[in-house]
Protein backbone atom coordinates (compact mmCIF):
# COMPACT_ATOMS: atom_id res chain seq x y z
CA UNK A 1 0.00 0.00 0.00
CA UNK A 2 3.03 2.32 0.10
CA UNK A 3 4.44 2.24 -3.53
CA UNK A 4 4.17 4.87 -6.18
CA UNK A 5 1.01 4.53 -7.00
CA UNK A 6 -0.24 5.10 -3.70
CA UNK A 7 2.09 8.19 -3.59
CA UNK A 8 0.77 9.35 -7.37
CA UNK A 9 -3.21 8.87 -5.68
CA UNK A 10 -2.45 10.78 -2.87
CA UNK A 11 -0.80 13.90 -4.82
CA UNK A 12 -3.64 13.13 -7.56
CA UNK A 13 -6.45 13.18 -4.69
CA UNK A 14 -5.13 16.55 -2.95
CA UNK A 15 -4.10 18.85 -7.06
CA UNK A 16 -7.49 17.36 -7.48
CA UNK A 17 -8.84 18.61 -3.93
CA UNK A 18 -7.16 22.05 -3.89
CA UNK A 19 -8.66 23.28 -7.37
CA UNK A 20 -11.40 24.74 -4.76
CA UNK A 21 -9.58 27.49 -3.22
CA UNK A 22 -11.87 28.49 -0.48
CA UNK A 23 -15.46 27.68 0.63
CA UNK A 24 -17.67 29.34 -2.02
CA UNK A 25 -19.45 32.43 -0.74
CA UNK A 26 -22.83 31.54 -2.66
CA UNK A 27 -22.89 28.13 -0.99
CA UNK A 28 -21.87 29.99 2.52
CA UNK A 29 -25.00 31.94 1.82
CA UNK A 30 -27.51 28.84 0.70
CA UNK A 31 -27.01 27.65 4.03
CA UNK A 32 -27.49 30.28 5.83
CA UNK A 33 -30.52 30.45 4.16
CA UNK A 34 -31.45 27.25 5.25
CA UNK A 35 -31.07 27.37 8.66
CA UNK A 36 -33.59 30.40 8.59
CA UNK A 37 -37.48 29.36 9.22
CA UNK A 38 -38.19 33.10 8.39
CA UNK A 39 -36.86 33.68 5.20
CA UNK A 40 -38.54 30.64 3.78
CA UNK A 41 -41.85 32.09 4.71
CA UNK A 42 -41.00 35.26 3.74
CA UNK A 43 -43.49 35.15 0.81
CA UNK A 44 -46.21 33.67 2.43
CA UNK A 45 -47.91 36.58 3.39
CA UNK A 46 -47.56 38.19 -0.10
CA UNK A 47 -48.66 34.69 -1.85
CA UNK A 48 -51.63 34.45 0.59
CA UNK A 49 -52.64 37.94 -0.31
CA UNK A 50 -52.54 38.17 -3.73
CA UNK A 51 -54.71 34.49 -3.70
CA UNK A 52 -57.34 36.46 -1.38
CA UNK A 53 -57.59 39.07 -4.23
CA UNK A 54 -58.01 36.75 -7.15
CA UNK A 55 -60.44 35.29 -5.19
CA UNK A 56 -62.05 38.82 -4.52
CA UNK A 57 -62.16 39.44 -7.93
CA UNK A 58 -63.91 36.13 -9.64
CA UNK A 59 -66.60 36.84 -6.68
CA UNK A 60 -67.23 40.30 -7.97
CA UNK A 61 -67.31 39.03 -11.05
CA UNK A 62 -70.19 36.74 -10.88
CA UNK A 63 -72.36 38.94 -8.65
CA UNK A 64 -71.83 42.32 -10.28
CA UNK A 65 -71.74 43.60 -14.21
CA UNK A 66 -69.17 44.17 -16.43
CA UNK A 67 -68.29 48.04 -16.12
CA UNK A 68 -68.07 47.44 -12.38
CA UNK A 69 -66.10 44.33 -12.38
CA UNK A 70 -63.37 45.98 -14.55
CA UNK A 71 -63.46 48.97 -12.23
CA UNK A 72 -62.87 46.35 -9.20
CA UNK A 73 -60.04 45.10 -11.16
CA UNK A 74 -58.38 48.09 -11.76
CA UNK A 75 -58.49 49.03 -8.25
CA UNK A 76 -57.19 46.09 -7.10
CA UNK A 77 -53.87 45.76 -9.45
CA UNK A 78 -53.89 49.71 -8.03
CA UNK A 79 -53.41 48.24 -4.48
CA UNK A 80 -51.13 45.57 -5.63
CA UNK A 81 -48.77 48.02 -7.12
CA UNK A 82 -49.26 51.12 -4.56
CA UNK A 83 -46.35 51.17 -2.10
CA UNK A 84 -46.68 48.79 0.70
CA UNK A 85 -48.17 51.00 3.56
CA UNK A 86 -46.73 52.55 7.07
CA UNK A 87 -45.48 49.68 8.74
CA UNK A 88 -47.20 47.93 11.56
CA UNK A 89 -45.21 49.14 14.65
CA UNK A 90 -43.15 46.30 15.71
CA UNK A 91 -41.16 45.93 18.96
CA UNK A 92 -37.33 46.88 18.98
CA UNK A 93 -35.09 44.67 19.91
CA UNK A 94 -31.86 44.01 20.93
CA UNK A 95 -30.59 41.63 18.56
CA UNK A 96 -29.00 40.81 15.29
CA UNK A 97 -30.95 40.34 12.21
CA UNK A 98 -30.95 38.41 9.00
CA UNK A 99 -33.39 38.52 6.07
CA UNK A 100 -33.88 39.34 2.17
CA UNK A 101 -33.90 37.04 -0.59
CA UNK A 102 -31.17 34.85 -1.30
CA UNK A 103 -30.30 34.17 -5.14
CA UNK A 104 -32.03 38.18 -5.96
CA UNK A 105 -29.80 40.92 -8.05
CA UNK A 106 -30.40 43.98 -6.47
CA UNK A 107 -29.22 47.36 -6.53
CA UNK A 108 -29.28 49.97 -3.96
CA UNK A 109 -30.12 53.26 -5.06
CA UNK A 110 -30.33 55.37 -2.19
CA UNK A 111 -30.18 55.05 1.65
CA UNK A 112 -31.99 58.00 3.24
CA UNK A 113 -32.69 59.14 7.00
CA UNK A 114 -34.94 60.88 9.35
CA UNK A 115 -35.68 61.26 12.91
CA UNK A 116 -39.31 59.94 14.17
CA UNK A 117 -40.20 61.59 17.43
CA UNK A 118 -43.30 59.48 17.88
CA UNK A 119 -42.17 57.35 21.03
CA UNK A 120 -39.95 55.67 21.96
CA UNK A 121 -38.13 57.93 19.46
CA UNK A 122 -36.20 56.63 17.04
CA UNK A 123 -33.83 57.17 13.36
CA UNK A 124 -35.04 55.82 10.52
CA UNK A 125 -32.56 54.87 7.88
CA UNK A 126 -34.02 53.37 4.29
CA UNK A 127 -32.13 51.39 1.88
CA UNK A 128 -34.13 51.43 -1.80
CA UNK A 129 -33.07 48.74 -4.03
CA UNK A 130 -34.20 48.27 -7.46
CA UNK A 131 -35.33 44.40 -8.51
CA UNK A 132 -36.10 43.40 -4.41
CA UNK A 133 -34.29 43.26 -1.36
CA UNK A 134 -31.30 40.96 -1.74
CA UNK A 135 -30.04 38.59 1.53
CA UNK A 136 -28.67 40.52 4.41
CA UNK A 137 -27.54 40.29 7.87
CA UNK A 138 -27.46 42.96 10.51
CA UNK A 139 -24.72 42.84 12.95
CA UNK A 140 -24.60 45.37 16.08
CA UNK A 141 -21.71 46.02 17.35
CA UNK A 142 -20.52 47.90 20.96
CA UNK A 143 -17.98 49.75 18.70
CA UNK A 144 -18.00 52.22 15.32
CA UNK A 145 -14.59 50.55 14.26
CA UNK A 146 -15.51 48.03 11.19
CA UNK A 147 -12.86 46.39 9.20
CA UNK A 148 -13.12 47.47 5.04
CA UNK A 149 -13.78 44.66 3.26
CA UNK A 150 -10.60 43.30 0.58
CA UNK A 151 -8.40 45.16 1.74
CA UNK A 152 -9.14 44.78 5.46
CA UNK A 153 -7.91 48.60 6.70
CA UNK A 154 -10.27 49.96 9.94
CA UNK A 155 -12.28 52.68 9.74
CA UNK A 156 -13.74 54.05 12.48
CA UNK A 157 -17.00 56.15 12.43
CA UNK A 158 -18.76 58.93 14.48
CA UNK A 159 -20.41 57.58 17.12
CA UNK A 160 -19.32 55.11 20.66
CA UNK A 161 -21.71 52.00 18.60
CA UNK A 162 -22.09 50.47 15.33
CA UNK A 163 -24.26 48.25 13.36
CA UNK A 164 -22.69 46.68 10.18
CA UNK A 165 -25.48 45.58 7.36
CA UNK A 166 -23.88 43.65 4.65
CA UNK A 167 -26.27 42.94 1.59
CA UNK A 168 -25.32 40.10 -0.63
CA UNK A 169 -25.70 39.35 -4.24
CA UNK A 170 -25.83 43.43 -4.56
CA UNK A 171 -24.55 46.36 -6.65
CA UNK A 172 -25.03 50.20 -5.79
CA UNK A 173 -25.38 53.04 -8.10
CA UNK A 174 -25.87 57.13 -7.05
CA UNK A 175 -25.64 56.16 -3.24
CA UNK A 176 -22.92 58.59 -1.37
CA UNK A 177 -20.12 56.24 0.40
CA UNK A 178 -19.97 57.92 3.45
CA UNK A 179 -22.81 60.54 4.80
CA UNK A 180 -22.26 62.43 8.10
CA UNK A 181 -25.58 63.02 10.02
CA UNK A 182 -26.78 64.49 13.22
CA UNK A 183 -29.40 62.76 14.27
CA UNK A 184 -30.02 61.58 17.57
CA UNK A 185 -29.11 58.11 17.25
CA UNK A 186 -27.30 57.50 13.64
CA UNK A 187 -24.26 59.72 13.42
CA UNK A 188 -22.58 58.31 9.71
CA UNK A 189 -23.23 55.54 7.65
CA UNK A 190 -20.04 54.64 5.49
CA UNK A 191 -19.92 52.21 2.64
CA UNK A 192 -17.42 49.61 3.85
CA UNK A 193 -16.99 47.27 0.84
CA UNK A 194 -18.36 46.17 -2.84
CA UNK A 195 -16.84 43.46 -3.36
CA UNK A 196 -17.71 40.02 -5.55
CA UNK A 197 -21.63 41.68 -4.85
CA UNK A 198 -21.46 41.48 -1.77
CA UNK A 199 -22.26 45.23 -0.55
CA UNK A 200 -21.57 46.85 3.01
CA UNK A 201 -22.23 49.17 5.32
CA UNK A 202 -21.27 50.56 8.70
CA UNK A 203 -23.31 52.67 10.72
CA UNK A 204 -22.09 54.90 13.26
CA UNK A 205 -24.52 55.48 16.31
CA UNK A 206 -23.85 57.56 19.30
CA UNK A 207 -24.41 54.55 21.52
CA UNK A 208 -25.76 51.24 21.60
CA UNK A 209 -29.32 50.81 20.58
CA UNK A 210 -32.22 48.72 19.68
CA UNK A 211 -33.12 48.00 16.26
CA UNK A 212 -36.29 47.07 14.34
CA UNK A 213 -36.05 46.38 10.70
CA UNK A 214 -38.82 46.25 8.05
CA UNK A 215 -39.22 45.27 4.58
CA UNK A 216 -41.25 46.76 2.35
CA UNK A 217 -42.02 46.11 -1.36
CA UNK A 218 -43.36 48.72 -3.95
CA UNK A 219 -40.78 50.66 -4.69
CA UNK A 220 -38.52 47.55 -2.47
CA UNK A 221 -36.87 49.31 0.85
CA UNK A 222 -35.21 47.63 3.79
CA UNK A 223 -36.00 50.45 6.80
CA UNK A 224 -33.60 50.07 9.94
CA UNK A 225 -34.93 51.88 12.87
CA UNK A 226 -32.57 52.84 15.48
CA UNK A 227 -34.07 53.78 19.13
CA UNK A 228 -32.98 57.20 20.47
CA UNK A 229 -35.04 56.97 23.74
CA UNK A 230 -34.33 55.62 26.88
CA UNK A 231 -35.77 52.32 26.31
CA UNK A 232 -32.81 51.12 24.74
CA UNK A 233 -30.47 51.58 27.88
CA UNK A 234 -32.65 49.13 29.39
CA UNK A 235 -31.90 46.32 27.06
CA UNK A 236 -29.03 44.20 26.85
CA UNK A 237 -26.16 45.64 25.52
CA UNK A 238 -25.34 43.49 22.18
CA UNK A 239 -22.42 40.44 22.09
CA UNK A 240 -19.22 42.38 22.21
CA UNK A 241 -17.42 42.28 19.43
CA UNK A 242 -13.72 42.95 18.79
CA UNK A 243 -12.11 46.45 18.86
CA UNK A 244 -9.42 46.72 15.67
CA UNK A 245 -7.43 49.75 17.24
CA UNK A 246 -4.54 51.94 15.22
CA UNK A 247 -1.10 51.05 16.16
CA UNK A 248 -1.03 54.34 18.28
CA UNK A 249 -4.52 53.54 20.26
CA UNK A 250 -3.57 50.70 22.29
CA UNK A 251 -6.62 49.54 24.14
CA UNK A 252 -6.95 48.47 27.39
CA UNK A 253 -6.69 44.31 27.94
CA UNK A 254 -9.14 42.40 28.56
CA UNK A 255 -10.18 39.07 29.94
CA UNK A 256 -11.77 37.53 27.67
CA UNK A 257 -11.42 35.90 24.15
CA UNK A 258 -10.70 38.08 21.44
CA UNK A 259 -11.50 37.83 17.51
CA UNK A 260 -10.75 40.27 14.50
CA UNK A 261 -9.08 40.63 11.45
CA UNK A 262 -10.81 39.70 8.00
CA UNK A 263 -10.82 36.68 5.41
CA UNK A 264 -10.46 37.90 2.61
CA UNK A 265 -8.86 36.02 0.24
CA UNK A 266 -5.63 34.12 -0.83
CA UNK A 267 -4.00 32.87 2.71
CA UNK A 268 -1.78 34.96 4.18
CA UNK A 269 1.86 33.93 4.60
CA UNK A 270 3.20 33.80 7.82
CA UNK A 271 6.86 35.06 7.77
CA UNK A 272 8.10 35.33 11.44
CA UNK A 273 7.15 34.84 15.10
CA UNK A 274 8.58 37.35 17.53
CA UNK A 275 8.18 37.30 21.08
CA UNK A 276 9.42 39.90 23.69
CA UNK A 277 8.46 41.67 27.18
CA UNK A 278 7.80 45.08 26.97
CA UNK A 279 8.89 47.58 29.86
CA UNK A 280 5.44 48.71 29.68
CA UNK A 281 4.07 45.75 31.71
CA UNK A 282 3.65 42.77 29.01
CA UNK A 283 4.90 39.34 27.14
CA UNK A 284 4.21 40.38 23.53
CA UNK A 285 3.64 38.43 20.65
CA UNK A 286 4.17 39.53 16.75
CA UNK A 287 3.15 37.36 13.88
CA UNK A 288 3.80 38.49 10.76
CA UNK A 289 1.95 38.14 7.06
CA UNK A 290 3.35 38.53 3.39
CA UNK A 291 0.95 38.47 0.93
CA UNK A 292 0.79 36.27 -2.34
CA UNK A 293 1.88 38.44 -5.40
CA UNK A 294 -0.85 40.64 -6.58
CA UNK A 295 -2.57 40.73 -3.04
CA UNK A 296 -3.45 43.44 -1.06
CA UNK A 297 -1.96 42.46 2.72
CA UNK A 298 -4.34 41.41 5.53
CA UNK A 299 -4.14 40.33 8.67
CA UNK A 300 -5.91 37.06 8.53
CA UNK A 301 -9.42 35.95 10.70
CA UNK A 302 -8.08 35.39 13.94
CA UNK A 303 -9.62 34.28 17.61
CA UNK A 304 -7.34 34.17 20.37
CA UNK A 305 -8.87 31.63 23.07
CA UNK A 306 -7.96 31.93 26.92
CA UNK A 307 -8.11 28.27 28.72
CA UNK A 308 -7.15 26.92 31.92
CA UNK A 309 -4.25 24.69 30.88
CA UNK A 310 -1.72 24.56 28.87
CA UNK A 311 -3.19 21.10 27.07
CA UNK A 312 -3.47 21.99 23.39
CA UNK A 313 -4.91 19.15 20.72
CA UNK A 314 -2.83 19.95 17.59
CA UNK A 315 -4.90 20.19 14.33
CA UNK A 316 -5.58 17.96 12.47
CA UNK A 317 -3.78 15.29 14.05
CA UNK A 318 -5.80 15.54 17.52
CA UNK A 319 -2.70 14.86 19.41
CA UNK A 320 -2.35 16.66 22.83
CA UNK A 321 0.31 18.65 23.69
CA UNK A 322 1.34 20.20 26.70
CA UNK A 323 3.06 23.06 26.27
CA UNK A 324 5.22 25.37 29.81
CA UNK A 325 3.50 27.02 32.18
CA UNK A 326 -0.45 26.75 33.92
CA UNK A 327 -2.55 28.86 31.41
CA UNK A 328 -2.74 29.23 27.84
CA UNK A 329 -3.61 30.83 25.18
CA UNK A 330 -4.96 29.20 21.51
CA UNK A 331 -4.55 31.82 18.58
CA UNK A 332 -6.18 30.06 15.29
CA UNK A 333 -5.58 31.97 12.21
CA UNK A 334 -8.42 31.66 9.16
CA UNK A 335 -6.63 32.16 5.98
CA UNK A 336 -3.11 32.35 6.55
CA UNK A 337 -0.48 29.73 6.31
CA UNK A 338 3.86 29.52 7.17
CA UNK A 339 4.01 25.70 5.46
CA UNK A 340 5.85 27.21 2.66
CA UNK A 341 6.90 30.54 3.77
CA UNK A 342 8.10 30.49 7.50
CA UNK A 343 11.39 29.03 8.26
CA UNK A 344 11.86 29.75 11.82
CA UNK A 345 11.12 27.90 15.24
CA UNK A 346 7.75 26.66 15.89
CA UNK A 347 8.38 25.45 19.49
CA UNK A 348 9.51 28.99 21.13
CA UNK A 349 10.25 28.96 24.64
CA UNK A 350 11.17 32.50 25.63
CA UNK A 351 11.11 32.57 29.29
CA UNK A 352 9.26 35.50 29.96
CA UNK A 353 7.42 36.84 32.82
CA UNK A 354 4.50 35.63 32.07
CA UNK A 355 5.20 33.84 28.69
CA UNK A 356 6.31 30.56 28.90
CA UNK A 357 6.13 28.62 25.59
CA UNK A 358 4.87 29.47 22.07
CA UNK A 359 4.09 26.59 19.84
CA UNK A 360 2.57 26.02 16.73
CA UNK A 361 -0.55 23.48 16.90
CA UNK A 362 -1.29 23.40 13.45
CA UNK A 363 -1.27 24.36 9.63
CA UNK A 364 -3.46 22.37 7.55
CA UNK A 365 -6.33 23.77 5.10
CA UNK A 366 -5.12 27.32 5.23
CA UNK A 367 -5.87 27.35 9.06
CA UNK A 368 -3.22 28.19 11.13
CA UNK A 369 -2.80 27.71 14.67
CA UNK A 370 -0.70 28.74 17.68
CA UNK A 371 -0.63 27.51 21.10
CA UNK A 372 0.69 30.35 23.97
CA UNK A 373 1.83 28.86 27.65
CA UNK A 374 1.75 31.16 30.48
CA UNK A 375 2.61 30.93 33.36
CA UNK A 376 -0.45 32.38 35.66
CA UNK A 377 -4.00 33.27 33.45
CA UNK A 378 -3.81 36.62 31.96
CA UNK A 379 -5.11 39.77 30.14
CA UNK A 380 -5.01 40.05 26.39
CA UNK A 381 -5.17 42.61 24.19
CA UNK A 382 -4.43 42.57 20.33
CA UNK A 383 -3.09 44.45 17.66
CA UNK A 384 -3.65 45.02 13.93
CA UNK A 385 -0.76 46.45 12.34
CA UNK A 386 0.49 47.59 8.79
CA UNK A 387 3.36 47.51 6.76
CA UNK A 388 4.57 45.16 7.02
CA UNK A 389 1.11 42.94 8.01
CA UNK A 390 1.06 41.68 11.98
CA UNK A 391 -0.86 40.42 13.92
CA UNK A 392 0.07 41.28 17.79
CA UNK A 393 -1.19 39.78 21.12
CA UNK A 394 -0.31 41.23 24.33
CA UNK A 395 -0.23 39.18 27.39
CA UNK A 396 -0.59 41.34 30.82
CA UNK A 397 1.91 40.59 33.31
CA UNK A 398 2.34 41.70 36.72
CA UNK B 1 -11.63 12.68 19.56
CA UNK B 2 -11.05 15.45 22.34
CA UNK B 3 -12.26 18.75 21.69
CA UNK B 4 -10.20 21.81 22.39
CA UNK B 5 -12.16 24.34 24.58
CA UNK B 6 -12.25 27.13 21.84
CA UNK B 7 -14.19 24.99 19.61
CA UNK B 8 -16.29 23.40 22.71
CA UNK B 9 -17.68 27.00 23.68
CA UNK B 10 -17.99 27.88 19.81
CA UNK B 11 -20.58 24.22 19.92
CA UNK B 12 -22.25 25.61 23.11
CA UNK B 13 -23.61 28.35 21.34
CA UNK B 14 -24.46 26.37 18.22
CA UNK B 15 -26.85 24.38 20.80
CA UNK B 16 -28.26 27.27 21.89
CA UNK B 17 -29.09 28.11 18.60
CA UNK B 18 -25.89 31.02 17.75
CA UNK B 19 -26.18 31.22 14.40
CA UNK B 20 -22.79 32.89 14.47
CA UNK B 21 -21.32 30.06 16.34
CA UNK B 22 -22.50 27.77 13.31
CA UNK B 23 -21.03 29.49 10.91
CA UNK B 24 -17.53 29.68 12.58
CA UNK B 25 -18.17 25.63 12.02
CA UNK B 26 -18.84 25.55 8.60
CA UNK B 27 -15.69 28.11 7.91
CA UNK B 28 -14.06 25.39 10.47
CA UNK B 29 -14.94 22.16 8.18
CA UNK B 30 -16.51 23.44 5.05
CA UNK B 31 -13.69 23.68 2.83
CA UNK B 32 -12.00 20.04 3.19
CA UNK B 33 -15.85 18.36 3.28
CA UNK B 34 -16.32 20.55 -0.22
CA UNK B 35 -13.36 19.44 -1.33
CA UNK B 36 -13.86 15.44 -0.32
CA UNK B 37 -17.34 15.87 -1.81
CA UNK B 38 -15.98 16.92 -5.30
CA UNK B 39 -13.46 13.64 -5.32
CA UNK B 40 -16.72 11.54 -4.61
CA UNK B 41 -19.22 13.22 -7.06
CA UNK B 42 -16.85 14.65 -9.60
CA UNK B 43 -19.34 17.41 -9.90
CA UNK B 44 -18.65 20.58 -8.06
CA UNK B 45 -22.26 21.87 -8.18
CA UNK B 46 -23.31 18.77 -7.13
CA UNK B 47 -20.62 18.24 -4.27
CA UNK B 48 -21.92 21.92 -3.16
CA UNK B 49 -25.43 20.89 -2.67
CA UNK B 50 -24.50 17.93 -0.77
CA UNK B 51 -22.73 20.16 1.62
CA UNK B 52 -25.37 22.55 1.83
CA UNK B 53 -27.52 19.75 2.76
CA UNK B 54 -25.10 18.33 4.85
CA UNK B 55 -24.42 21.91 7.34
CA UNK B 56 -28.91 21.91 7.55
CA UNK B 57 -28.82 18.87 8.41
CA UNK B 58 -26.25 19.74 11.24
CA UNK B 59 -27.56 22.58 12.19
CA UNK B 60 -31.14 20.62 13.17
CA UNK B 61 -29.54 17.72 14.30
CA UNK B 62 -27.21 18.82 16.69
CA UNK B 63 -28.59 17.48 19.59
CA UNK B 64 -27.54 14.25 18.52
CA UNK B 65 -23.90 15.61 18.51
CA UNK B 66 -22.08 14.23 21.60
CA UNK B 67 -19.49 15.91 23.41
CA UNK B 68 -16.98 15.11 21.27
CA UNK B 69 -15.27 17.10 17.85
CA UNK B 70 -18.13 17.40 15.46
CA UNK B 71 -15.44 16.84 12.83
CA UNK B 72 -16.01 12.78 12.19
CA UNK B 73 -19.85 13.56 12.57
CA UNK B 74 -20.16 15.99 10.03
CA UNK B 75 -18.05 14.01 7.88
CA UNK B 76 -20.41 11.25 8.40
CA UNK B 77 -23.35 13.27 7.20
CA UNK B 78 -21.13 14.56 4.02
CA UNK B 79 -20.03 10.56 3.18
CA UNK B 80 -23.98 9.76 3.50
CA UNK B 81 -25.66 13.08 1.73
CA UNK B 82 -22.53 12.59 -1.42
CA UNK B 83 -23.17 8.90 -1.70
CA UNK B 84 -26.95 9.29 -1.71
CA UNK B 85 -26.85 12.36 -4.27
CA UNK B 86 -24.47 10.07 -6.64
CA UNK B 87 -27.02 7.20 -6.33
CA UNK B 88 -29.65 9.57 -7.28
CA UNK B 89 -28.08 10.49 -9.73
CA UNK B 90 -27.03 7.56 -11.31
CA UNK B 91 -30.21 5.88 -11.28
CA UNK B 92 -31.61 9.15 -13.56
CA UNK B 93 -28.09 8.25 -15.83
CA UNK B 94 -29.67 4.11 -15.79
CA UNK B 95 -32.46 5.33 -16.97
CA UNK B 96 -31.91 7.95 -20.12
CA UNK B 97 -29.20 5.61 -21.16
CA UNK B 98 -31.96 2.23 -21.08
CA UNK B 99 -34.29 5.02 -23.48
CA UNK B 100 -31.96 5.80 -25.68
CA UNK B 101 -28.71 6.92 -24.22
CA UNK B 102 -29.88 10.60 -23.65
CA UNK B 103 -27.80 10.84 -20.33
CA UNK B 104 -23.78 11.14 -20.45
CA UNK B 105 -23.22 8.22 -19.09
CA UNK B 106 -19.61 6.93 -18.52
CA UNK B 107 -17.11 5.56 -21.51
CA UNK B 108 -16.63 2.56 -22.27
CA UNK B 109 -12.93 1.89 -21.65
CA UNK B 110 -10.68 -0.85 -23.18
CA UNK B 111 -7.95 -2.62 -21.81
CA UNK B 112 -5.89 -1.07 -24.48
CA UNK B 113 -6.65 2.08 -23.26
CA UNK B 114 -4.57 3.92 -20.26
CA UNK B 115 -6.50 6.66 -18.16
CA UNK B 116 -4.94 9.37 -16.26
CA UNK B 117 -6.27 8.94 -13.05
CA UNK B 118 -8.76 11.45 -12.58
CA UNK B 119 -10.93 9.53 -15.18
CA UNK B 120 -9.78 6.48 -13.83
CA UNK B 121 -11.34 7.69 -10.59
CA UNK B 122 -14.43 8.10 -12.75
CA UNK B 123 -14.99 4.34 -13.58
CA UNK B 124 -14.93 3.48 -9.83
CA UNK B 125 -18.20 3.34 -7.78
CA UNK B 126 -18.87 6.18 -4.99
CA UNK B 127 -18.70 3.65 -2.41
CA UNK B 128 -15.16 3.03 -3.58
CA UNK B 129 -14.33 6.76 -4.40
CA UNK B 130 -15.45 7.70 -0.47
CA UNK B 131 -13.19 4.63 1.15
CA UNK B 132 -10.11 6.72 -1.00
CA UNK B 133 -11.23 10.05 -0.32
CA UNK B 134 -11.45 9.41 3.37
CA UNK B 135 -8.15 7.01 3.22
CA UNK B 136 -5.48 8.58 0.87
CA UNK B 137 -7.30 12.26 0.89
CA UNK B 138 -8.12 13.00 4.35
CA UNK B 139 -5.60 10.78 5.48
CA UNK B 140 -8.23 8.86 7.74
CA UNK B 141 -6.87 5.35 9.40
CA UNK B 142 -8.96 2.39 7.69
CA UNK B 143 -11.10 2.24 10.98
CA UNK B 144 -12.06 5.97 11.56
CA UNK B 145 -13.01 5.32 7.35
CA UNK B 146 -15.05 2.91 7.89
CA UNK B 147 -16.73 4.78 10.51
CA UNK B 148 -17.52 7.72 8.45
CA UNK B 149 -19.10 5.29 6.19
CA UNK B 150 -21.00 3.58 8.39
CA UNK B 151 -19.54 0.25 7.49
CA UNK B 152 -17.65 -2.69 8.83
CA UNK B 153 -13.56 -2.62 8.67
CA UNK B 154 -13.79 -5.44 6.43
CA UNK B 155 -16.01 -3.58 3.91
CA UNK B 156 -14.24 -0.81 4.07
CA UNK B 157 -10.70 -2.89 3.17
CA UNK B 158 -12.24 -4.78 0.86
CA UNK B 159 -13.47 -1.48 -0.81
CA UNK B 160 -10.23 0.46 -0.79
CA UNK B 161 -8.61 -3.07 -2.23
CA UNK B 162 -11.57 -2.93 -4.78
CA UNK B 163 -10.60 0.54 -5.79
CA UNK B 164 -6.75 0.34 -5.95
CA UNK B 165 -6.73 -2.72 -8.09
CA UNK B 166 -9.49 -1.40 -10.68
CA UNK B 167 -7.29 1.76 -10.40
CA UNK B 168 -4.22 0.51 -11.28
CA UNK B 169 -5.75 -1.74 -14.20
CA UNK B 170 -7.58 1.61 -15.93
CA UNK B 171 -4.32 3.24 -15.18
CA UNK B 172 -1.81 0.65 -16.05
CA UNK B 173 0.36 0.66 -12.75
CA UNK B 174 1.69 -2.24 -12.19
CA UNK B 175 1.38 -3.54 -8.64
CA UNK B 176 4.38 -3.66 -7.01
CA UNK B 177 5.08 -6.82 -4.68
CA UNK B 178 5.37 -5.82 -0.96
Amino acid sequence: MSDQFDKNLRDHLRHEAEEIREFPRPLRGRIREGITPRARLRMAPQLALAGALVLVAFAVLIARNPQVVLNDVRSTITQLIQPSPSPTPQPFTCSDRSGGTTGLLAQLTGIRTAHHSEAPGFDRIVFDFNGGIPSYDLTRQVSSTFVKDASGQPVTLDGGAGIKLVFRDASVQGVADDQKLNLAAVREIAQLGNFERVLSYGIGLSSSSCVRVLELTGPSRLVVDVTTGTSASASPAPTPLPTIPSATDLTPFACQDLAGGSNNGPAMRLTAVRVAHQAAGYDRIVFEFAAPSGVTPYVPAYTVSRQASTKFVKDPSGQDVTLRGSSGLRIVMHGASGADSYTGSRDITPGLPVLQEVEQLGDFEAVLSWGAGLSRPSCIRTLELSNPTRLVIDVQTP
Amino acid sequence: MLMDPALGRVIERWRAGDRDAFEEVVDRYGLQLLRTARVILRDQALAEDAIQETFIKAWQRIGSLRDEDPGPWLTRIAMNESISSYRRRHRFQALTERFGRLGGGKPEVSSEQRLDLAHALDQITAEQRAAVALHYYQDLSVEDAAKALKVPVDTLKSRLKTALRRLRDLTGSEEIPA
